[in-house]
C-alpha cells in the first residue's frame, strides 16, 4: 500500500470511531499544549535575556576588578587598578576601550532643591558605548572636560520631575565633601595626647612584664590612634563644588551591575573631585590601603586606584582569551558572555525540566493511544482477516495500524501546538498587564521558534508511533483463518 | 503425464484442542486443472473449509505440500504468499465478510489496495465489476442495506476485481434463499465458462451437481469417493 492509501484508510478508520479518536487525540492535544507552552516560556526567557544583554552591549564588555585579599593565590601581589593599569589594559590586543569606574557621594543642587546622591565620572568614549547611549532626552557629553553632566531617570525620580526635556540645560551644582589625609594623620597625636595623663596614671608599670597585660595596653593605645585617624578623616572635610549643565537624560536601569549612577560627568571634570582627596567612602579608603597607595601624596591621581574597570572588546575579539590575559595580570574579571554560557547551561536544564513535565503528559496520552488501538484491533479482527485474505501481508497491517496511531499523534500535535500557542499568548497578555502595573519594562515572556514547533510535532508523532507499535504488531499477527471465522 | 496446475501432496492440517488432536485435513492428495470447476462436498467438520484455506495460502499445512504451477507454496515467504493471495487467488465466504463501514464500491476497491493497482484505476475497475454483476445502482450502498444475494454478489465482485486465476468459494450460497442460490450458481458457471478456475465448497449436492464438472467428497479430513455414482469421474488423484 502506498502512503496516500494508508493515510486515506487510516483517516477513514479514525473517522469511524470519532468519539474515541477525539478523546484519544484530546489527550495528545493537552500534552503537546503543555509541552509547547512550557518550552515556549523557557525559550522566551532565554531570548529576553540574550536580547537584553545584546542591547546593552554586554556580550562585548568585560568588567575587571582588583583581586583583593580573597584572591585564591595569596602569594601573588594583588595587582592594582590605577591609571597605569587602565592604560596597559586598553593597549591589549582585542580591546577597543577601557575606562575606570569611580564614584562619589555628591550633593547636587538644582534650582532650589538639594539632594544627596552618587555620581560617576566617565570618558566621552564610554558614553558612546551601548551601555550609556540610551538617552531619553538631549545628547551625550561633548568632551572629557566640558562642564556638562548626564543625569538618569533615577535622578528625575528623586527630584520628582516627569519630563526629561525640562531638565535639559538646567544648572547643576555638584559638591563633594573631601577629606584630606593630612588632617587625618594630624588628628592622631592629638587624640593620643588628649587623655594621656589619665591613662598613664592607670598603668601598673610593675605588671608590664606580664605579656597579656602589655598586650592589652598596646591594643588600647593603637585603638585610640586609629579612632583619631578615622575621626580626622571623616570630620575634617573640605567641599569642592562645580557647576555643570545638564546635557542629556539617560534611561534608568534599576539595580545590579548595570546601574548607572544618577549623575554622570566627564572624566577630566571629575578629576577635580577625585584629586582633591578621598571621597569619604570607606571602601575607597580601604582599596587604597590594600593597594598601598593610601599615603601617596594627595592631588596625584596616578596613585589613585579604581574599584572596577570596564573594557569594551573589538567586534571580533575573543572574550575568553582577553579575560585570560587580564586574569594572568592579576585581576579578577567578569564577563557577561561567560556568564551567559552559564545561563545557557542553566536553561538547558530548565528546558529539560519543563520538557519532562510535558513528556509525562505525553506518556499518559500515549497510554490512551495504546488502549484505543488495542480496542480497535479487537473490534476489527474480522477486518484484518479480510484484508489478509485479500493479499495484505503482516507488514501492510502493521503499517496501517502504525499510520493510524501516528495520525492520532500528528493531529494531536497540530491542535496541541495551536492550543499551546494560544495558552502562551493569553499568559503573555496577562503577564504584560501585571508587568505594566509593576512598571516592569514590557517584554514577551513566550516565544515559539520553528524548532520548538517542529520538535513538538516530531515528538508527538514519535511517541504515538511507539505507543502504536505493540498494538500494530498484535494486529499483524492476527490469524486470518480464525479472524474470518468470527461472526 | 503433465504436472497438474495445482497438486497437493499428503496435505495435513492438524489442530490441537487441549490434549486432543483434530485432524481437519489428513493426507489429502488432490490435483486441480486450470479452467475446471471443482466441487468439494462433505459433512460438517469434514475439513472442507480448512483445505480451501490451505489452497488459498491463508493457512499453512502441518505437513505435506501444495504445488502451484510446480512451485511449493511452502517455499514462499510471507510476502510472496501475500502476493499470491493478492494477485492469483479470489475468495468468497458463506458469511460474505464484507466490511460494514465501507460502501459496496469501497469493499470491492479494497481488493485492489494490495496488488499495485493505481488509485484512479481502482475506482473504475471496482465500479465496472459491480456493474457487470448487476449492482451498478448499488455502488454507494453499504452491505447492511443490501439483500443477502446482493451482498454475495458484492463479495464475488471483490474476489473478481483483481482478475484472479482461481476462485475459492466456501459455501457461497449457504446463507441464501433458493432464487439467490440459483443466480449465484449461474454466475459462477458463467465465470467458469469464461475461463476462471473455480473451487466451490458446498453441502448442497444439487448445487454441486448443477454446476461443477468434478466433485470430491471429504470425510473426516480425507478424500472419499463421491456418494453419488451418477456424478462419475469424481476421483481423488
Ligand atoms: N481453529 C481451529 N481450532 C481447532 N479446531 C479447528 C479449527 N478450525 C477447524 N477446526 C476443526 O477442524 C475440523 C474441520 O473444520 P472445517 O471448518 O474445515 O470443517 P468444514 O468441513 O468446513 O465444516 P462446515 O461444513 O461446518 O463448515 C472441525 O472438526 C473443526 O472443529
Ligand atoms: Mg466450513
Amino acid at each position: 500500500m502506498i502512503i496516500r492509501d494508508l493515510l486515506a484508510v487510516a483517516t477513514g478508520n479514525l473517522w469511524r470511531m470519532k468519539l474515541r479518536a477525539f478523546l484519544t487525540i484530546s489527550g495528545v492535544v493537552i500534552a503537546i499544549a503543555a509541552f509547547v507552552a512550557m518550552l515556549s516560556f523557557g525559550a522566551g526567557m532565554q531570548k529576553n535575556i540574550a536580547e537584553q544583554f545584546n542591547e546593552l552591549g554586554l556580550f562585548s564588555t568585560i568588567q575587571i576588578y582588583p583581586r583583593g585579599a580573597r584572591a585564591a593565590n595569596h602569594t601573588d601581589k594583588a595587582a592594582v587598578l590605577d591609571d597605569h593599569a587602565v592604560a596597559a589594559i586598553a593597549a591589549l590586543p582585542g580591546v577597543q576601550l577601557a575606562y575606570p569606574f569611580d564614584e562619589f557621594s555628591v550633593t547636587v543642587t538644582v534650582a532650589d532643591t538639594q539632594i544627596t546622591t552618587e555620581a560617576q565620572p566617565l570618558p566621552t568614549v564610554a558614553t558612546r558605548t551601548k551601555a550609556f547611549s540610551r538617552l531619553l532626552a538631549g545628547k551625550s557629553l561633548s568632551s572629557d572636560s566640558t562642564h556638562e553632566a548626564l543625569v538618569t531617570e533615577e535622578f528625575m525620580q528623586m527630584l520628582k520631575i516627569n519630563d526629561p526635556d525640562s531638565l535639559l540645560g538646567r544648572q547643576l551644582i555638584v559638591s563633594v565633601k573631601v577629606s584630606s589625609l593630612d588632617s587625618a594623620v594630624a588628628r592622631v597625636p592629638q587624640s593620643m595626647v588628649e587623655t594621656i595623663d589619665e591613662r598613664a596614671r592607670e598603668i601598673r608599670f610593675d605588671s608590664l612584664r606580664n605579656k597579656h597585660y602589655l598586650e592589652r595596653i598596646v591594643r588600647r593605645e593603637l585603638q585610640i590612634a586609629m579612632s583619631g585617624f578615622v575621626d580626622g578623616f571623616m570630620n575634617a572635610r573640605a567641599t569642592v563644588s562645580d557647576t555643570l549643565n545638564i546635557c542629556g537624560v539617560l534611561e534608568g536601569r534599576h539595580g545590579g551591575p548595570l546601574r548607572i549612577k544618577p549623575v554622570v560627568f566627564p572624566i577630566r571634570t571629575g578629576k577635580r573631585f577625585s584629586s582633591a582627596g578621598y571621597s569619604g567612602d570607606p571602601i575607597d579608603m580601604f582599596t587604597s590601603l590594600n593597594s598601598g597607595t593610601l599615603f601617596a601624596s594627595s592631588g596625584d591621581t596616578t596613585g589613585k586606584s579604581y574599584p572596577k574597570v570596564t573594557l569594551n572588546l573589538d567586534q571580533y575579539a575573543d572574550y575568553e582569551s582577553v579575560s585570560d590575559t587580564i586574569e594572568a595580570l592579576g585581576y579578577r574579571t567578569f564577563s557577561f558572555a561567560k556568564e551567559f554560557k552559564e545561563i545557557r547551561r542553566f536553561f538547558i536544564y530548565f528546558d529539560l525540566a519543563l520538557a519532562v513535565i510535558g513528556l509525562i503528559a505525553l506518556i499518559t496520552a500515549s497510554l490512551g493511544i495504546v488502549n484505543t488501538m488495542i480496542m480497535s484491533i479487537i473490534e476489527r479482527t474480522r477486518e484484518i482477516g479480510v484484508l489478509k485474505s485479500l493479499g495484505a501481508d503482516e507488514r501492510d497491517i502493521r503499517v496501517l495500524f502504525l499510520v493510524e496511531s501516528g495520525l492520532i499523534g500528528a493531529i494531536g500535535a497540530i491542535f496541541g501546538i495551536l492550543l499551546g500557542w494560544t495558552i502562551s499568548r493569553v499568559a503573555s497578555a496577562i503577564a504584560r498587564i501585571i508587568m505594566e502595573r509593576r512598571e516592569i519594562p514590557d517584554m514577551d515572556l513566550f516565544t515559539m521558534p520553528p524548532w520548538l514547533v517542529l520538535t513538538a510535532f516530531l515528538f508527538a508523532v514519535a511517541v504515538s508511533l511507539a505507543a502504536g507499535y505493540y498494538p500494530a504488531s498484535r494486529a499483524a499477527r492476527v490469524d486470518p483463518v480464525e479472524a474470518l471465522h468470527t461472526e | 503425464m503433465d504436472t497438474p496446475w495445482i497438486q497437493t501432496h499428503d496435505l495435513c492440517r492438524y489442530y490441537r484442542r487441549g490434549p486432543q488432536q483434530v485432524r481437519a485435513v489428513d493426507g489429502v492428495n488432490l490435483s486441480i486443472d486450470r479452467g475446471e470447476f471443482l466441487g468439494i462436498v462433505g459433512a460438517s467438520g469434514s475439513g472442507k473449509s480448512t483445505i480451501l484455506n490451505l489452497l488459498a495460502g491463508l493457512d499453512s499445512p502441518t505437513s505435506g505440500s501444495i504445488d502451484f504451477e510446480g512451485v511449493p507454496l511452502g517455499s514462499l515467504n510471507r510476502r510472496q504468499l501475500a502476493a499470491y493471495r493478492a494477485h492469483r487467488v479470489g475468495m468468497i465466504f458463506q458469511s460474505f465478510n464484507l466490511l460494514g463501514h465501507h460502501t459496496a464500491l469501497g469493499n470491492v476497491e479494497l481488493a485492489l489496495y494490495f496488488n499495485d493497482t493505481p488509485h484512479r484505476e481502482r475506482t473504475r475497475l471496482a465500479a465496472e465489476t459491480l456493474k457487470r454483476l448487476g449492482l451498478g445502482d448499488r455502488l454507494d450502498h453499504r452491505p447492511g442495506d443490501l439483500s443477502g444475494g446482493e451482498q454475495q454478489r458484492v463479495a464475488i465482485a471483490r474476489a473478481l476485481v483483481k482478475r484472479p486465476e482461481i476462485l475459492f468459494a466456501d459455501e457461497p450460497t449457504g446463507n441464501l434463499d433458493h432464487e439467490n442460490t440459483r443466480q449465484i450458481a449461474e454466475l459462477l458457471t458463467d465465470l467458469n465458462r469464461q475461463g476462471l478456475t473455480v473451487v466451490m465448497v458446498t453441502h448442497d449436492l444439487d448445487l454441486a451437481r448443477q454446476c461443477t464438472q468434478r466433485m470430491i467428497r471429504m470425510h473426516y479430513g480425507r478424500l472419499a469417493a463421491p456418494k453419488d455414482p451418477a456424478f462419475g469421474g469424481g476421483t481423488a488423484s
